[in-house]
């Protein structure tokens, strides 16, 4: 009885990954039980335990707390989702925080140059392109493997920044970058532009649908059509209600879910994510149906590159300041490669979705917070991380199991 | 070692695809020597030989996934170039590779368009490989592509390669070379994991596309399968011709025996 169980769990499991939104599920999962530990069993624990507690204090699912989760989150969130791209080609970036300290660094310079802010952000956008594609040139056409590559730039960029900034600390008090972190949207505003995400993403798939219907193809499952836009409209207005009860929805977190529908789209809905696809999943079939493997790989670098140079952008904007353990010198580029793994991405490629980057970066975010919230020290956050990370890939492992030799 | 240049005789039809001196190296290996081939329409050229003969080189060579070192393309007798996988498409040849070359982590219908996937019409701001897919249009394509060849066990296109079986994925390769609009369809051991049944359904699209005119080039190891489709059979040794032979004037033990150890003095019947 116990082993056919675990059997048929094990193969529910593979067969919903198989499917787009059910990739979704470990990383919701994982975060689930985060949230229901932090913000539910330790506060009520903690009540119980101590004889003088008046209240149950839910700090952790106050909106309070969501909002800053939220923020914590974003900048390694971009990171992980410009990771995604390369994890998906079957390459990895090392450098990518670095790279994002880099473009901060320069920015915070720039600024005090009085170089318009607006101007500031391009000049370093197009210098993480640069960077990402020069080291994609170097994985691509020369064929060093990027482990490699983005392990001496990781190093290199670190001196960088350190040569940018001297005293290891520069303070970013314009406006305009300030502004990415602090402007709010008005409370209407959000649930306008919340209501109409869930609109549209309920009117893309009940088109597909009728269009499906129309041309004579295998339809999707009702159930699974209405419990996608029930569960994806939930996410939605949820977030945006706890939000608008602190604050209200940051211009930040519209900016990096634009970003990120974006970069989805583009790698689950052109040729070019296709090929980015097929590259990661078998190269050499992808050579043979004349897909231009070095030019993908130098661009989705770059694609790493620009995502850096925002997230530096991002983190400049949100933190005030540049700093080196903020980035290049810190936790950064783990909890963003982390970020990404624990979302579902294959490491050996051709598997995983932007989306994920996410919610693994939500993950990770929640879980540094939660255990700050109740007083552990870096070491339990570093041992904890390395937990959930183990974890991650051990579903991912088991669910991928059996569908592939790899 | 007899190398003779094969003759054609007078009934040899005139070659839709044409090489000759065709030079491959693999750092030291010699892979191709010299090598003339030709497949004219409504024709199924075999190409036989002994493992490592050289027959699946030629052929990405002639698909353009290996640039030659050294030779001349001809198609209707105009010289052309071959320096891409786009080019061969390019010029109507098709492939099913021995390897298969399919992405395991996509679906049926993305394999079956890779490369040359349908977009949305409009959006002519963005450059093709930006444009959105339209991945309905691509599941009718690879639907229309699967039920000619009748596939009865595969039950969706939207199924991810990497859970098929050696057959189903054999028939999707086909599929794919088959279902693109090409005039020279080469197949290299396209039933090596195929059942019997799966087996005759493969001939039988040999066959097929030569009524319907195309330029067939058929690679297999099964000499009676050789026997029941090819019009013409081309034997490859060591990186270079032996000979070729139309069916008719020739046996299976006489085309073992050039396999093995080329021509010798008993093979004065070839044509
Ligand atoms: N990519 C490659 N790199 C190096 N050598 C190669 C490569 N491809 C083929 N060769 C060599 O070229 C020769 C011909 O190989 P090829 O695959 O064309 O043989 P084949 O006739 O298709 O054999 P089989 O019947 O086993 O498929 C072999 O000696 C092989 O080792
Ligand atoms: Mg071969």
């Amino acid at each position: 009885m116990q082993p056919k169980n675990k059997v048929s769990l094990i193969a529910r499991l593979r067969s919903m990954r198989e499917t787009r939104f059910g990739a979704f599920v470990p990383v919701l999962l994982a975060l689930a039980a985060i949230w229901i530990y932090f913000g539910l069993a330790v506060p009520i624990w903690d009540y119980w335990g101590d004889p003088d507690a008046e209240t149950l204090r839910f700090i952790f699912l106050s909106p309070r707390n969501i909002y800053n989760l939220f923020m914590q989150s974003a900048v390694i969130a971009t990171l992980a989702v410009g990771i995604t791209v390369v994890l998906l080609l079957g390459e990895i970036d090392l450098s990518a925080a670095a790279t994002a300290g880099v473009c901060a660094a320069l920015l915070g310079v720039l600024v005090l140059m009085d170089v318009p802010a607006p101007i500031a952000c391009i000049i370093v956008m197009v210098l993480g392109i640069v960077i990402g594609a020069a080291q994609g040139i170097l994985v691509a056409y020369v064929g060093i493997p990027s482990f490699v590559v983005t392990l001496a730039g990781l190093l290199g960029f670190q001196g960088v920044m350190q040569k940018i900034l001297p005293t290891g600390n520069l303070n970013v008090g314009d406006p305009f970058v300030r502004g990415f972190a602090r402007v709010l949207l008005p409370d209407a505003m959000g649930w306008a532009l919340g209501i109409l995400c869930v609109l549209f993403f309920a009117w893309t798939i009940l088109s597909k649908q009728t269009q499906r219907k129309a041309r004579g193809l295998e339809l999707d499952n009702k159930v699974a059509v209405w419990g996608q836009i029930a569960f994806f409209g939930a996410l939605v207005l949820a977030t945006v209600a706890t939000l608008n009860s602190y604050r209200s929805v940051p211009l930040l977190i519209v900016l990096l879910i634009a970003i990120t529908a974006v970069v989805g789209w583009i790698t689950t809905s052109t040729p070019y994510g296709r090929a980015i696809f097929s590259v990661g999943g078998n190269p050499e079939s992808a050579r043979r149906v004349g897909i231009d493997v070095k030019r993908i790989r130098v661009s989705a670098f770059a694609i790493v590159g620009l995502m850096a140079a925002i997230g530096g952008i991002f983190g400049a904007s949100r933190f005030g300041s540049v700093s080196y353990t903020a980035f290049a010198g810190g936790s950064l580029l783990l909890e963003s490669i982390g970020a990404a793994v624990i979302g579902g991405t294959s490491l050996f490629g051709g598997r995983g979705s932007v989306w994920n980057a996410i919610l693994g970066a939500l993950v990770i975010g929640s879980l540094g917070n939660g255990l700050d919230l109740s007083g552990a020290g870096a070491a339990d956050k570093l041992m904890f991380s390395g937990a959930i990370l183990l974890l991650a890939v051990a579903i991912d492992a088991i669910s991928r199991s059996g569908t592939s030799e790899r | 070692m007899s190398q003779t240049k094969h003759s054609m005789g007078p009934m040899a039809p005139s070659p839709h695809l044409r090489v000759s001196g065709i030079h491959k190296s693999f750092g030291g290996v010699h892979a191709l020597k010299g090598v003339d081939f030709e497949v004219a329409r409504g024709e199924v050229m075999a190409l036989v030989g002994d493992n490592g003969a050289g027959k699946s080189t030629l052929m990405k060579v002639l698909a353009g996934a290996h640039i030659a070192d050294e030779g001349e393309f001809f198609i209707d007798e105009k010289s052309v170039s071959v320096n891409s996988p786009h080019d061969a498409s390019d010029l109507g040849i098709q492939i099913v590779y021995q390897d298969l070359a399919l992405c395991e982590n996509l679906d049926v219908a993305a394999n079956l368009c890779l490369g040359a996937e349908p977009i949305k019409p409009g959006f002519t701001f963005l450059p093709r490989l930006l444009r959105p897919l339209d991945d309905l249009a691509m599941e009718v394509r690879a639907q229309e592509a699967i039920d000619r060849l009748q596939v009865k066990t595969l039950k969706s296109v939207r199924a991810k390669v990497g859970g098929l079986s050696g057959g189903q994925r054999q028939a999707i390769a086909i599929a794919r070379a088959v279902g693109a609009d090409g005039t020279v369809v080469m197949l290299d051991e396209p039933t090596a994991a195929l059942g019997v049944a799966q087996t005759r359904q493969v001939l039988d699209v040999v066959k097929r596309l030569r009524d319907t005119d195309h330029a067939v080039v058929y690679i297999s190891h099964n000499m009676r399968d050789i026997f029941e489709v090819a019009d013409r059979i081309c034997v490859l040794r060591h990186g270079a011709n032996v000979a070729t032979w139309t069916k008719d004037d020739v046996t299976p033990d006489e085309i073992v025996g050039a396999m093995t150890r080329g021509l010798d003095s008993e093979a004065t019947n070839a044509a």
